[in-house]
Parts: structure tokens; sequence; C-alpha cells
């Protein structure tokens, strides 16, 4: 009991709509390697949040550390108490030395005037040494390490503000084998220190490497915790998605002929041979963990994010896509992930946002805004997807965020496009709205438009997509057939 | 040798002394002790000023206001001197007082209502300006008194020339080897200063550390205040008379100087010594125009022209880092099943 | 009909217009003999068009969220470019209307190439506009210099002269400009798509770039326009002193600036209109020169005028404060 050092309880957040966890409990001891598996969108980002200090549990949430209850917890607070997060951005300065970024934060929290760079010095040293790191110049500006180095020099400034327990958000998501192999070795290391880790990772090998412990979320509830040795990988990929699937299935279409092609896209940095064909009227799902590149290879279709190799086929035709207004005039639409900001513009109209896409359609000969016209799209878009309330120039920033969705989906739709890829299409929507979005995307599949849903749920991809190609760190691992799938069958392909 | 090679400001020492040797050829005159004494002594008021403008420009802001304030410094440095008190001393803290009551001014427009720093120094230099110009009417301040004459014509090691000219180290170095001493020692040893620079490279986690963000820009503008406020003492002694029209457009060679010496205008990137090389080759390319008899109108010419090359060369680097940014950890090996 | 009025009137616009109004009252209480003369009326009509165009031009790059710091000295350097071109005709051949067309023509293109590269650079490059059009002004100003070496380029024919100083059917011929530039703006910012675009790269050029707007295409041509823009004011003003010097004008950048923010330009971007920088340019106009009669140094309106951008700056974020709480 005496080797508990954190005990959380009862911990429960909610956001209008969505409930992201739901009285979860879990208890970490000194010195353990404590991993905490789950989705995307099961609730350890909000977990961590809570953890540091960005958010407050709701009523009744109660987080003790070494027996004592840590009460209200902030940012300052929590970092007081020695609860140290290192994020995948790190929050260091890149124009600073790395001396400097792990020494300078204990300055400024004891309201030191003067700067002493031999103390600094010993103390990062000191950090150093006891992490074994030996191949980091206390000198060097932060900027010009690799990721890897950046992420080791956060978790010495962790150690220098006197970290109890260190949480590490996905830390080898950009890191290579070699250097995968340095961390843990620095992780044992802390661990032999009576430091312990709570280790986020969708990496089930190194997980099961480096954990003494790991606990599951679902969904936003805690399914239990369990020694490394007792659960094996299927039945580990079982408890992070054996649920039941509330969603509508929808029947699943035979395929038809080809619509758009992807061949052997290549993109150094992003993604790695990737092939895969849209044919009319299919809803085809992208799924993979975060990190596996689907964004980048859908925005590479769009034009966003050209691809270094490889070729587009439209109808059988080849074609350049090399910036969004081409992809358009090809009749793909594209719904971005982060509606709030990539989709919409917040301090304008609904009908501004609406029409935004419409510009080239709306206009005249001199290129002036037909005003009736533009009345007339924005009001009959605002009937056919029910965006409420149904005033065209009440700024979007007023709506909730399904109706914000609609806007978005809007504004797509009416460019008249033949193919429409939807990245992460009911995020942050409550599950009556994700139904209703559901229905949409397959009534319009029925018209025959090819969409592309890129998405995380595992059980939004089986309701409404025919086929899925699962991707993984790049590349393509396999593409399936939804009709009989499970969501084990797609996750062990991801993990 | 690997020390070396971390000096960022080494590319900018070695154009520094190509260019010298090109004049040289052209006109060996330049490289002779007599231009050196007569170069610092021109270029004092901008070094000086430079410093402060660099503090400034770490935080990501900029100030256009700066020839203003020192134009009306001088303006009431030149009465006091005449009117109130000859005593040095007292118009070296009237000079600061007032450099760092305008700087604050700036300071808390930026801080406190949030105004964009090019917005917020546009309006007040434009206030400084006409109310200095109204005052004074365009006319010089003459009658300065003997006693400062005298002190600003000291010269440190004199030594007298074949032709009978002396000429020695300039006694305003009093001003400049402290400003530049002590802007180097705030800058990196103090806290402030590493906030300056933690502030300029990422605000949002300056902030979260618990850096008083607020606080330590207000600072920075009164600083530069102060600086200007030395540079006028200084160069009121220099120049022995007050010109309200003296400082037109000093604004853009000071940002120019220092844009030059590596400073980034995005904040966070810059150095005492790198804004010393900066001004140093800001004034040879000057010299060396005048050397090679080439017209003061392209004066401004080569100015713009450095400032936006500087930046332009600044950004595109930003950018190819960008480009190359690996976003996804591909994996080499494909492990596709049908 | 009142709901309407008070509906009008509750519009930035129509406080922007009560605001003039009651500056218009205040001058003529203060002085009517003076203010409301044939001299100072004439003088407002023939001074504000320069002044307004230059605000429209201002006010279009606020828009796209920057700030053309070398709006004057575009104009200027148009002025003088053209100004030589065509005294120079105008001397070497004596033929006055060739000499007019040649110096126009040369003052717009000069304009338009200096927002061309103001464009190149800010949108291109990708240098922030401040900096870049700070750099471009004392590029400008330097190369105004050089080809005047301080002094001023004069010599033009009387056609180009009567542009500046005449009136067809007793409406000055800078107004009758004005009025065409104006609805041109108005047509361009709020009714055209390339207007659309432009108000939403100012809000997210992310957004607008996802969304199929060539946000770098766009934004080169606004600094273009807006260099046109300074062209046309450059034309009037050379016109008006009947000569070209480096230093006119060069009140009217930071009065530009005041005029747009007056009128409902939003200094981050994103948001702007015409009438509303009409009316702030009516406002500043209206001050300047009255001040201007009764006396006052020129210099203290200076200081005015930097008071009123501060001013209305300040009003901004105190308002958006007490809007969040």
């Amino acid at each position: 009991m005496s080797a508990s050092l954190l005990e959380i309880s009862n911990i429960s957040k909610f956001f209008p709509g969505v409930k992201a966890l739901q009285n979860v409990g879990f208890s970490v001891d000194k010195g353990e390697i404590h991993a905490l598996i789950g989705e995307n969108g099961a609730g350890k980002s909000t977990l961590i949040k809570i953890l540091s200090g960005v958010y407050q549990p709701e009523e009744g949430g109660k987080i003790t550390m070494e027996g004592e209850d840590l009460g209200v917890l902030d940012p300052l607070i929590s970092l007081n108490k020695g609860i140290v997060v290192i994020y995948q951005d790190f929050s260091l300065f890149p124009n600073l030395s790395v001396l400097e970024n792990i020494t300078l934060g204990s300055y400024v929290e004891q309201n030191r005037k003067l700067v002493n760079y031999k103390e600094m010095r010993k103390i990062a040293n000191e950090m150093l040494r006891q992490l074994a790191i030996d191949n980091i110049d206390l000198d060097e500006s932060l900027g010009d390490l690799s990721v890897a180095r950046q992420q080791l020099v956060a978790i010495a400034r962790a150690l220098a503000n006197d970290a109890k327990l260190l949480i590490l958000d996905e830390p080898t998501s950009s890191l290579s084998s070699s250097e995968v192999e340095k961390l843990f070795e620095i992780m044992h290391s802390l661990k032999e220190r009576g430091i312990s880790m709570i280790f986020i990772s969708h990496k089930l090998d190194e997980v099961y490497r480096i954990s003494d412990r790991l606990s599951i979320l679902r969904d936003g509830r805690y399914i239990g915790t369990y020694k490394a040795d007792e659960l094996n990988e299927q039945e580990l990929i079982a408890k992070m998605v054996g649920r039941e699937i509330i969603y509508t299935i929808y029947p699943k279409r035979k395929l038809t002929e080809p619509l758009l092609e992807v061949k052997k896209f290549s993109k150094q940095g992003n993604y790695k041979d990737i092939n895969f064909t849209l044919h009319k009227g299919e809803v085809l799902g992208i799924t993979g963990l975060v990190g596996a590149g689907r964004t980048e290879v859908v925005k590479s279709v769009f034009g966003l994010n050209p691809q270094d190799e490889g070729v587009l086929l439209l109808d059988g035709q080849e074609v350049a896509i090399k910036n969004p207004s081409e992809a358009m005039r090809n009749g793909i639409a594209f719904i971005p992930e982060n509606r709030l900001t990539e989709g919409l513009v917040l301090r304008k109209s609904t009908q501004e946002n609406l029409t935004l896409t419409l510009l080239e359609e709306l206009s005249g000969r001199l290129g002036l805004l037909n005003p009736k016209k533009s009345d007339k799209v924005a009001a009959s878009w605002i009937e056919k997807l029910d965006i409420r309330p149904s005033n065209p120039h009440l700024f979007t920033a007023k709506l909730s965020g399904g109706n914000q969705q609609r806007v978005v989906i809007a504004k797509w739709l009416a460019t008249n496009p033949k193919i429409l890829i939807v990245d992460e299409p009911t995020n942050g929507i409550d599950v009556g709205a994700k139904a209703e979005i559901h229905r949409l995307l397959r009534q319009l599949a029925e018209t025959g438009l090819g969409i592309i849903v890129v998405s995380s749920e595992l059980p939004e991809i089986l309701a409404v997509c025919d086929r899925v190609v699962v991707m993984k760190r790049g590349r393509v691992t396999a593409q399936l057939f939804c009709e009989g799938l499970s969501q084990e069958d797609i996750m062990s392909r991801a993990i | 040798m690997k020390k070396l090679k971390m000096i960022k400001e080494l590319p900018l020492i070695i154009i520094l002394v190509l260019i010298s040797i090109v004049i040289t050829i052209i006109n060996p005159s330049f490289l002779t002790v007599e231009n050196f004494l007569d170069l610092l002594k021109s270029n004092l008021v901008l070094t000086m000023m430079a410093m402060g403008m660099l503090l400034v420009i770490l935080t990501g802001g900029i100030d256009v206001s700066v020839a203003s304030m020192i134009t009306a410094v001088t303006v009431i440095i030149g009465n006091s001197l005449i009117h109130f008190s000859q005593n040095i001393l007292v118009t070296v803290l009237l000079a600061t007082l007032c450099g760092v009551i305008l700087g604050l001014i700036n300071g808390l427009l930026i801080t406190g209502l949030k105004i964009p720093p090019i917005v917020a120094t546009l309006g007040t230099m434009s206030m400084i300006l006409g109310i200095v110009l109204y005052v004074t009417n365009g006319n010089w301040i003459t009658g300065i008194p003997q006693n400062f004459i005298d002190f600003g014509r000291i010269m440190i090691l004199p030594k007298t020339l074949a032709d009978g000219r002396v000429i020695g180290i300039p006694i305003q170095i009093i001003f400049l080897l402290p400003i530049i001493i002590l802007t180097w020692f705030v800058l990196k040893h103090t806290v402030i200063g590493r906030g300056i620079y933690a502030l300029g490279g990422n605000l949002e986690s300056a902030d979260r550390m618990g850096f008083k963000t607020n606080r330590i820009i207000v600072f920075v503008y009164a600083f530069e205040g102060f600086i200007i406020g030395l540079s006028a003492v200084a160069h009121t002694s220099i120049m022995r008379q007050v010109d309200p029209n003296a400082f037109l457009g000093f604004e853009m060679q000071v940002i120019a100087a220092v844009v030059l010496g590596g400073a980034s205008v995005l904040g966070g990137y810059g150095s005492v010594l790198g804004t010393i090389i900066g001004v140093a080759l800001f004034s040879v390319i000057n010299n060396g125009m005048i050397l090679m008899r080439i017209p003061t109108f392209w004066q401004k010419i080569v100015v713009g022209l450095i400032i936006i090359s500087s930046i332009s060369a600044d950004m595109i680097q930003k950018q190819r880092e960008e480009h190359l940014k690996v976003r996804v950890d591909v994996d080499e090996v494909a492990s596709y099943e049908a | 009909m009142k709901l309407k009025i008070k509906g009008l009137i509750a519009t930035k616009e129509g406080i922007l217009f009560i605001i003039f109004l009651a500056v218009v009252a205040i001058m003529t209480i203060l002085s009517p003999s003076k203010f409301l003369s044939n001299y100072n009326l004439q003088s407002l009509a023939y001074q504000l068009p320069e002044f307004g165009i230059l605000s429209l031009s201002m006010m279009l790059i606020i828009i796209t969220g920057g700030i053309n710091l070398s709006l004057t000295f575009s104009a200027t350097l148009a002025m003088i470019v053209g100004g030589l071109a065509m005294s120079s005709v105008f001397a070497n051949t004596g033929g006055a209307f060739l000499a007019l067309v040649i110096g126009v023509a040369l003052m717009l293109v000069v304009a338009a190439l200096a927002g061309i590269f103001n464009g190149f650079v800010v949108s291109y490059i990708g240098v922030t506009p401040m900096i870049a059009t700070l750099g471009a002004a004392t590029l400008f100003e330097g190369i105004s210099l050089n080809i005047t070496k301080g002094g001023a380029i004069s010599g033009f024919p009387l056609s180009f002269i009567m542009i500046g100083n005449t009136a067809i059917l007793g409406i000055p011929v800078p107004m009758l400009i004005f009025v065409v530039i104006l609805i041109l703006m108005w047509l361009l910012i709020e009714k055209s798509k390339m207007g659309a675009a432009i108000i939403m790269i100012g809000c997210n050029p992310k957004v607008a770039e996802f969304s199929g707007i060539k946000v770098k295409n766009v934004l080169f041509k606004a600094y273009m326009i807006s260099g046109l823009l300074a062209g046309v004011a450059g034309v009037i003003m050379a016109s008006r002193y009947n000569s070209a010097k480096e230093s006119y004008g060069s009140s009217y950048l930071l009065q530009s600036v005041a005029a747009s923010v007056l009128g409902g330009t939003s200094i981050s971007g994103g948001e702007g209109r015409v009438v509303g920088t009409l009316l702030a340019a009516m406002i500043l106009q209206v001050i300047s020169s009255g001040l201007n009669i009764f006396g006052l140094n020129r210099y203290l309106t200076n200081v005015l005028m930097g008071f009123i951008l501060i001013f209305v700056l300040a009003i901004n974020f105190v308002t958006e404060k007490f809007k969040k709480n």
C-alpha cells in the first residue's frame, strides 16, 4: 500500500454533449511504469489534462498523491506537486540552449533575478548524468536537436523540476528504433530512482516490453488494470474495442466502377507506397492510429500537401492536382478535421461561410457576386441540412458543434462534388447528430458520390463504410471489406 | 574548432571582413586609425540605439518612434542645459528619465491596450515629433554651455598627427561601452533577459513557465527609452547643438542595423555581438559608399534593400525547414496483407 | 420608419456620420466665417479625394491582415518618375497631350509596380507585411530622392495641371475621380468574389486555402491594386501641387491608417467597409483642414492625428473586452 504514489478515483468529465470520462479510477505505484491504453477518443488526453490541472474533474473526483488529497489542481500546482507531462510539442524554447531549457523553469519559480550559469550547468549535467545521457551538448540550441533528443531534454527538465510522476504522451511516435532503446534505458533509470511514469502508447510491442502494468480506457470508461504478462495482444485489443456498435450498420454495397485511383503515392516524412481505389457510390474508410499518415494522404489527394511521387486517376484519366482549386475543379471536396480552425471562419456568418467555396459559381462576368443567388443557395442548404438556427446571417461561432459541422458539409456539398473526403466527420459531436451525419453520408453515396471517410472511431467505420483501408506508420497494411468485419480485425492491423 | 562553428555570427564577420577588404582596395584610406575613430564617433549613437532596438525586436516587436524620441530628449536637454543646469550629471539624469517615460508609454500601449507595436509606435512617433517640431518650430538650439561642449570634445589617448590634427577615442565612449555591457549583461545573465528570449521564442510556453511576459515587454520598451536618453546626451555632446530634424529617417537605419546583425523580426533570435557586427557592417557599407563617392541618396536605397533581403533570407530558410519537417515516422518496410 | 432610422443610426456608419456632423458643427461654431468660406469648402473638396483614395488603399491591405507602410512613398515615387518623364517629353517635344498621357500612364504603372514588389515579397517570399513594406518604404524613398536629389520636379503641361485644379459642372475633377474609385472599391471589397476572398484571407488564411482560394495569388493582386490606388492619388497630388517632391503627402501615411481604423476596419484584418472609411476620411479631413484654417500649427495637427489613432484603437480594445464579459 505504501508503494502507491498516485490514486485517482471517481474521475469524470463532461463536455456539452460528450461524456469524455466516467468514473475512472486506478492507481500508480512508486517507480512503476504504467501504460495507459485506449483508442483515440477513449479519454486518455482528457485524463492527462485533469492530472496536469488543465481541466477540473466533475464533483466527486479525487486525486491522491502519497496519501495526500491534492484537492483542486491548476497547471502550476500540479507541477509543484511533481506531475509533469511530456507533450508531443514539448513546449520547449527552440531558440534557447539545452542548458536553459532544462534549468530556466526553476529559476523563474524561485523568483530569482540573476542567472548563474555555473550552477545551471551543474544541475543540468547532474540531470543528464542521472539519465545516462552523454551525447547532448548543453550549449547547443534546442531547435538544432532532433525530435528524439528534444524529448530527452524535456525529460531532463522534468527531472530538474523534481518530477514524481512523469506522463509521456506517445513518446516514441517520431523516434527511430535506436532512439526508442535510449528512451527505454532512461525510463528504466528513472524507475530506479523511484519516479513513476504513465506511458501512453499505441505500440503494443513497446507497451509489453516496458510497462509493469497497464490500464485500459474505452469510451471514457475504465475497463481494468492488468499486469503486462496477464493479457495477450488479442485479449488486449478485445478489451480496447469490445463494445456494442450502437450505430445503424448500413447495408454494404457491391463494388461498381472505379472513380478515384491512388497509385503509389509517396511523400518523404509523410507516407509511402499508398495504393487504393474509390468506387462510384462507395463509402471507403481510411483508419489507423494517430500518426499513421491518413490525413496526410487525403490532403495530398486534395492538393493541400502534394505528393512527391505517385499518380492519381479520376475516371481512368490521370490528373495532376497541385492545389485545392484544381482539386475542386476535378470534383473533389474536402471536409477537414478541425472545423474550428480549418473549416469555418467563426466570426463570419453562415451564409458567408457557405458561399466561400462557390465564389466562382456565384459571380458573373465582371467577378461580381450575385446576391440573390447567394441568398438562394444559402437558404436552400440551410434547409436541406436542417442547420439551426436558420438565420443565414448569424455568426457561425454561435452555432452548436453539430450545426457548425453541417455548415462545413453544406459548403462542400454545394460544390456538387463527385468525390467527398471527410476527415473525422463526427469529432466532438453528440450521438444523435452523429447518426444524422452517417445517414447523410450513406444517402450521398446512393446518389453516386464516392466518399472517403477518415476516422479513428472503429464503430463508425464498420457502420458507415463499405470497405476500409487500414494504415500504420505511413503505409497501408490492409484493405478489407467491412461486411462481417470486427473491430478487433481492424485494430490488429492498425496497431 | 567546434566552438568556432557554433558562433552564429561567423558568416556576418566574414562578410564584414570581405567588404572591408574590397573597400580598402578601392580606397586605401579606409583602413586607417583615423577613419576607424571617425567611424566610431559617427556611429556611436546608432550603436547605442541598436542595443535598445535589439531588445524590442527580440520580443517580436518593433519601434518606429525611436527617432522622434531621441529628438525630443535632445530638445529637452538642450533647453535644460541652457536654462536650467549646466551640470552634466543632471543632464544625464534628466535625459534618461525622459527616455524611460517615453518608452513606458509605448510599452503600456502595447501590453495594456493590446495595440500592435507597429501601430502604437507609429502613433507615438507622430505625436512626439509633432510636439517637438511645434515647440522648436524646426529651429536649431544653439548656445549650449561651454562646459558641456568641452566635455564633448574630450579625447582619451589623444595623438597628434603629422598635419597637426589630434585624434583619439571620443569621450562619448563612456556612454557607449556601459550600454553595450549592460545590454549584454541583461540579456545573458538576468532571468528577465532570458525571459525576453523565451517569450520571443514561444510566448505561450513562456507564460506557462511563469514568466510575467507583460512586465518583461514593458521593461524592454522602458530600457530602450533609457538608452535613448543616454544616446541623446552623447549626440548633443558631439554635435554641440540641437537640430530637431537631425534624426529624420534614423529609425530605419537602426532597424536595418539590427536586422542585418541577424535578429529575426519574428522574435527570439539575435545577440549583442550580432547587432554590433550589424552596425559595423552597416556603417562600413555607408562609409564605403562615401569613399567610393557614391551619392548619399543611395543610402536609403541601401537601407531598404538591406532590410528586405535580410528578412527574405530569414523567411526562405524558415520555409525550407517547415517543408522538410517529418510528420509521420514512416515504416521503411511494407507490411501489407491483402 | 422611426425604427428604421434608429436602426441606421445604431450602425457603425451611422455613428460615424453623426460624428462627422458634430465635427462640422464644432468647426462652424468656432469660426463660421472661416470654416464656411468658399475657400475652405473648395479646399476640402479638392483635398479629400487624394486622402480618401490613399485611405482606401491602406484599408485594402489592412483587411488582408497586413499594413502598407510604403503607401505614401509608392505614391511619391510614382509622381516623381511619371512627372519627370512628363516634363521631359513636354519640354523636348512640346506635345502637351503626349506628355500628359505618358505622365499619367507612367505614374500608374510605377505605382502598380511598387505594389507588385510588395505583393511578391509578402505573398511569395512570405515576409511579414509590416517589415516588408517598411523596407520598401525606405527603398522607394531612396529611389525618389535619387531622382530628384531633394528638389522638386515641375514643368507639367497645363492639361495635367487641370486634372487637379478644375471642376466639371461645379464638381472638382479629383472629386469625380474619387467617386469612381469609391464605387469601384465598394464593388471590389463588398460585392465581388475577390473581395470575399480577401476578407476571408484576412480572417483565417488557412480556412481560405482549404476552401480552394489561391491565397498567394489573391494577396499579390491586393497589393497590386493597393499600389495602383496610390498611383491615382499620386496623379491627383502631383497635379494639385503642380510639382512632384518626395516629401509630399508624408503625413497621409498615419492618417490613412487612422481613417481605416476609425472607419471600422479591424487592425488585425478580416473586416472593413468602404462607406466607413469614407466617413472616417471625411471626419479627419474636416478636422485637419479646419485646424489649418484656424491657424493651428500643422505640427500640432499631426499630434492630434496620432492621438486619434491610438484613441480609436483604445476604444476598440475596451469595447471588445466589454463584449466578452
